[in-house]
């Protein structure tokens, strides 16, 4: 059986996942990827009946043991500047970034 | 006996009657961390070497100082007669995926290493509320991906205190092998596949998977969020339903945290077996494995000393009062595994697009013109290959065109795994269980870097334990005997949605049953 | 040369006004903060936060959508929308794909040609906002001051056929949004934003041809302007021969002009999965029938029964079902004052609009309320007052908020209709004018306005002028 998930959309994935691997690391991660595909396989096999449900959670959910949604009150965090200070570059309370290159129209 | 190496619940009898103070109790910890804990976990390890292969390393940071204090704050309050905790003075690690504010929370990868929370997870509040007092931050698989805690970036890795040369197990390996070298009595750990069940049964203590939404999971660094769920691990029943007691329940911060009031977990505790409907699986004794070559999934029979403990533990119980019933069909079981590549792997990868090095943790040094170089240097240099692996698969099995074929069958099999435990434990219907009894693990804890590489071999170390994640009901794991390679066995039971206080009684029962065993009296190598 | 046809479909975001964000308890609005001070763990996505839902932004995407006459789903679902961008802190944004609050309906727009365009509502959901980036340079600036405010996307079908009648729908829907209470709507503040989809096709076709979008326009004119020159721009291509590409296009309001965006969302795919840290949104049939239970009249409806019912001039009923707060005023005004409602619809359209423009206030603030005014409208019809002193009636009341009635009687303002004390005026007036009662009595009997002035300077414009004319036109006619 060929490979499921060839060089090229291996490097798709990657470019997709704001990765960007050596060659090594590409080698092992696309074989493992194929080996676990094999098991996902697996799948495949099972009948599914009509009846089933998806569902969110296994757990089931209703109206009684749902937690209640959030009533409208404003709750300041207590110090935003802590938030800000795990940024890696800010400058005048706005957190920095190089920007993406913009193409023109003709 | 050491302080250090009591249960929980006997240091809080010595503590109210003064016998000991909060500041002995953590001054033991921390001298058993010295002495057996080695080199904690860092990113810039560089070689192994003789002693680090003989120590535990169950710890990344430990915050001593910060402990001390609380301590002495306990003790003063005690001795002014003041109101303390249930919890008061009780160690404990937490896995390094909790949010504890002012802390480092590094979730074991390089892109959080320099990253301290502003804000406290809830599970941590809660039993910091209650008097606990946390020691430090305990080492897991990178992200919690792994079933041996070898893929952390924070080197050198946990061991396993009863052979340093095996696998604590993972991801909650940490966790396990400082509450197993009894550097703490209890710790927080996670489980998605089986991350506290498993450690637990390798490191031989106890461990609860609870059920998903009865502990909150706001502040705990995310792998799966639909099966997610933190926990607590101890050495013996008793502690873990007293963390458990302190930590479950309804959180305005987590919408999926069910609004069930959480039962007195000690009032009933001792009650006993009598009449409780106990099943076997003959599904739980095969295990699946991959031909690496034809990629074809086979199965074999379950260690022999396994199964044999397993049927022994069932026997004790029986003897008890319990009524054991063979043969249950648990038949979907097999497919445990193939669904939660599926299903966690797309959570995952969603879960981890915010590590992009613009809000927080690791960004590229290198000076970028262009922000989407800056995405992918960030993320190439400081995730290591357990999450490229995840972020990959979960972009494959979720992508438009196959997201059907994938995604969506692999949420069927979900419901057809959460139907196969309706059924056996529907009152209305043939079996009727309170529990399921299985092996927790297929092996013993098996020898680092065995496995480590073979990515599917490594996944299915959860084969018995991911189907109650996948169905969301909790379980246990307690060590149920020491196998021929003088390695902890683990047993496991598994029980309706909200039935831990059921599970906690059987185990409690089964500690009772077996406490005079010969196997009892065996202790891990770092405390020989 | 080709006729063509224009088709222009509409992706509107519309800001709530809640309090708070759409999954935390941050404040909604923070236009005039400083950067980064309206956030915390969750809105930012720092590791390990989850998602709580706002009630609020439920109850109001509700009667939104009941005002599009949607089909409202009682169980919908929240998904996560994968993709990498710098304003979006989980590199997901959390909002409703496939089982969304509500599905079809739609909106009539009268057209001042005289026609209505439907414009039909494919989908209608809830998400949360993004934080805001600026440029300086080559770098990004990033705010996450926005960032989870809560959205309501609409996507309306391909249905209208002009930028003229884009602008109207987009009109349209802002004065729904404010009459309904549930979102300030203003494009310039970003609480109403419009991407346009426009293609052309040869007219009397059918099919659907490559369409372009504009995005990033801030004010209606320029969505309206936005669309001209593109639409212009696509039949320069097809004339030419060349074909029109799916292009994302930004609209440059300095220099009047479209540029082309990076194609970087074409491409996505957004691999969208059931959010796993919010459950199913359950709406109860009691929970819906308590938000729908003050459901208000809608403009158009309103407008057409002020037509029917109080015989009211287009013109009128337009301006008086414009904003809510001043046709409600009206409406309780007419029902006080049990009177000729048009009679009600002038002092609203010339004296309290100007009072509210000058004010900056809306009808509900002000003190002058409509019970006020229906009581000067009555003093005036039962001649305790005439209209000037009315009128200036209206200022006063606002100003002090004490009724008319006691003003009129602490400061005498009440017209004098006491026979003797008009007649001994009017006595007076004659007496002192010899020659204008000749002239009056030789035939010009128009002076009868004169003598009328002359005794209301006399009583400081408090007689009442019919009687006073009554009592002169006895008096000289004898």
């Amino acid at each position: 059986m060929s490979e499921e998930i060839t060089p090229e959309i291996f490097n798709h994935l990657v470019t997709l996942a704001a990765l960007e691997l050596d060659e090594k690391q590409a080698a092992y991660l696309r074989r493992e990827l194929n080996q676990q595909l094999k098991a996902i396989h697996e799948l495949e096999a099972i009948p599914l009946d009509e009846d089933l449900k998806v569902t969110t959670h296994g757990v089931s959910y209703n109206l009684a043991n749902s937690p209640a949604l959030r009533e409208d009150t404003w709750q300041p965090h207590p110090n935003p500047d802590e938030i800000l200070a795990q940024a890696p570059q800010v400058d005048e309370h706005y957190i920095i970034v190089p920007d993406i290159p913009h193409e023109k129209l003709d | 006996m050491e302080l250090c190496d009591r249960s929980a619940h006997e240091l809080l009898d010595l503590l109210r009657s003064k016998e000991v103070s909060a500041q002995e109790v953590v001054q033991s910890s921390l001298q058993r961390i010295a002495a057996v804990d080695g080199r904690p976990g860092s990113l810039d390890s560089g070689e192994e070497t003789e002693q680090d292969r003989g120590t535990v390393h169950a710890f990344i940071s430990v915050t001593a100082e910060q402990a001390l204090e609380q301590a002495k704050a306990i003790d003063q309050q005690r001795a002014k007669g003041e109101p303390v905790g249930l919890l008061s003075g009780i160690p404990f690690s937490a896995k390094d995926v909790f949010c504890v504010k002012d802390t480092y929370t590094t979730a074991a990868s390089k892109i959080l290493a320099n990253f301290k929370a502003p804000y406290t997870s809830t599970a941590v509040e809660r039993l910091q509320k209650q008097g606990a007092i946390m020691l430090g931050k305990v080492n897991l698989d990178e992200f919690t991906y792994g079933s041996s805690n070898e893929s952390t970036a924070f080197q050198p890795c946990p061991r396993n205190p009863w052979d340093t040369s095996r696998v604590p197990g993972g991801s909650s390996g940490g966790s396990t092998a400082s509450v197993a070298a009894g550097e703490v009595p209890f710790s927080l750990g996670t489980d998605t596949a089986g991350s506290i069940r498993q450690p637990a049964a390798f490191c031989g203590v106890v461990g609860v998977k609870p059920t998903y939404g009865r502990v909150s999971r706001y502040g705990i660094i995310a792998f799966a969020s639909s099966l997610d769920c933190p926990g607590p691990i101890a050495r013996d029943v008793t502690d873990v339903a007293l963390m458990l007691q302190a930590i479950a329940g309804a959180d305005p911060h987590d919408s999926t945290a069910a609004n069930v009031p959480v039962p007195d977990y000690l009032a009933t505790l001792e009650q006993g077996v009598k009449g409780k409907r106990i099943g076997l699986s003959p599904d739980y004794f095969q295990i699946s494995y991959m031909d690496t070559e034809s990629g074809e999934i086979h199965q074999k029979p379950v260690q022999e000393d396994i199964r044999a403990a397993v049927y022994h533990i069932a026997e004790v119980l029986r003897s008890m009062g319990a009524e054991i019933i063979e043969d249950v069909p648990m038949p979907n079981t097999r497919y445990g595994i193939p669904a939660f590549f599926v299903i966690s792997r797309v959570e995952a990868a969603s879960n981890l697009h915010r590590y992009d090095g613009v809000k927080y943790g690791y960004r590229t040094p290198s000076t970028e013109d262009d922000l989407r170089v800056m995405y992918r240097k960030t993320r190439n240099e400081a995730f290591g290959l357990q999450p490229k692996l995840r972020i990959l698969m979960g972009m494959y099995v979720s992508a438009a065109q196959y997201s059907e074929q994938y995604y969506n069958r692999a949420l069927k099999v979900r419901a057809l795994l959460r139907r196969d435990f309706d059924q056996i434990f529907d009152p209305q219907r043939k079996y009727r269980l309170d529990a399921l009894l299985t092996p927790t693990t297929p092996t013993t804890a098996f020898p680092i870097g065995a496995i480590y590489g073979d990515s599917v071999l490594m996944q299915y170390a959860d084969q018995f334990t991911v189907t109650a994640n996948h169905a969301g009901i909790p379980g246990i794991s307690l060590p149920g005997g020491i196998a021929s390679d003088g390695l902890p066995i683990g047993v496991q039971l598994l029980g309706p949605d909200y039935s831990e206080h059921t599970l906690l009684q059987m185990g409690r029962s089964l500690e009772i049953g077996t406490q005079d065993e010969a196997w009892r009296t065996q202790k891990p190598a770092v405390l020989r | 040369m080709t006729d063509y046809e224009v088709v222009i479909g509409l992706e509107t975001h519309i800001q709530l006004n809640t309090k708070t964000k759409i999954f935390c308890a941050c404040k909604a609005d923070s236009w005039d903060d400083e950067p980064n001070t309206n956030i915390c763990p969750v809105c930012t996505g720092l590791p390990g936060v989850l998602p709580v839902l706002n009630k609020a932004v439920v109850e109001k995407g509700v009667l939104l959508a009941k005002a599009m006459h949607s089909d409202i789903r009682m169980r919908s679902f929240f998904d996560r929308k994968n993709y990498f961008y710098p304003d979006l802190p989980k590199g997901y944004q959390i909002s409703q794909y496939d089982l969304s609050l509500a599905s079809g309906g739609y909106l009539d727009i009268p057209m001042p040609e005289g026609y209505t365009r439907r414009v039909t509502i494919h989908k209608l959901h809830m998400e949360e906002d993004a934080g805001k980036t600026k440029n300086a340079g080559n770098l990004r600036l990033i705010d996450f001051n926005r960032c989870g405010v809560p959205l309501v996307e609409m996507v309306t079908g391909p249905d209208l056929r002009s930028a003229n009648e884009a602008a109207q729908y987009l009109i349209r829907l802002r004065q729904l949004l404010r009459w309904l209470g549930i979102s300030e709507a203003d494009m310039e503040k970003g609480h109403l934003r419009c991407d346009a989809n426009v293609s052309i096709r040869p007219k009397g076709s059918d099919q659907l041809f490559t369409k372009t979008e504009i995005k990033n326009v801030n004010s209606i004119d320029n969505v309206k302007n936005a669309i001209e020159h593109e639409v212009e721009r696509q039949i320069r291509e097809v004339e030419a021969g060349n074909r029109v590409h799916a292009w994302t296009l930004d609209w440059d309001e300095e220099k009047n002009e479209l540029r082309k965006m990076r194609s970087k969302e074409t491409e996505a795919d957004y691999r969208y999965f059931r959010e796993p840290d919010l459950l199913p949104l359950d709406l109860t049939q009691a929970w819906l029938d308590e938000i729908l239970k003050d459901f208000p009249e809608l403009p158009l409806e309103r407008k057409a029964r002020f037509i029917s019912e109080y015989k009211l001039p287009e013109y009128d009923a337009d301006i008086l079902t414009g904003e809510r707060n001043l046709s409600d005023y009206f409406e309780t005004a007419v029902q006080v004052y049990a009177g000729d409602p048009k009679k009600v619809s002038n002092y609203l359209m010339n004296d309290i609009l100007r009072m509210l423009n000058e004010s900056g206030k809306t009808a509900n603030q002000l003190k002058l309320t409509p019970a006020y005014l229906a009581e000067i409208l009555k003093m005036v019809d039962a001649g305790q007052i005439n209209t000037s002193t009315g009128k200036n009636l209206l200022e006063k009341v606002e100003t002090s908020g004490r009724s008319p009635k006691s003003i009129v009687e602490s400061e005498g303002l009440g017209l004098v209709s006491d026979d003797s004390a008009i007649r001994a005026v009017a006595e007076k007036i004659v007496d002192a004018n010899p020659k204008e009662v000749e002239t009056f009595r030789a035939g010009k009997e128009t002076l009868i306005g004169w003598f009328t002035g002359q005794v209301m300077r006399e009583m400081r414009g408090k007689a009442d002028p019919k009687l006073a004319t009554q009592i002169l036109m006895e008096l000289l006619k004898k």
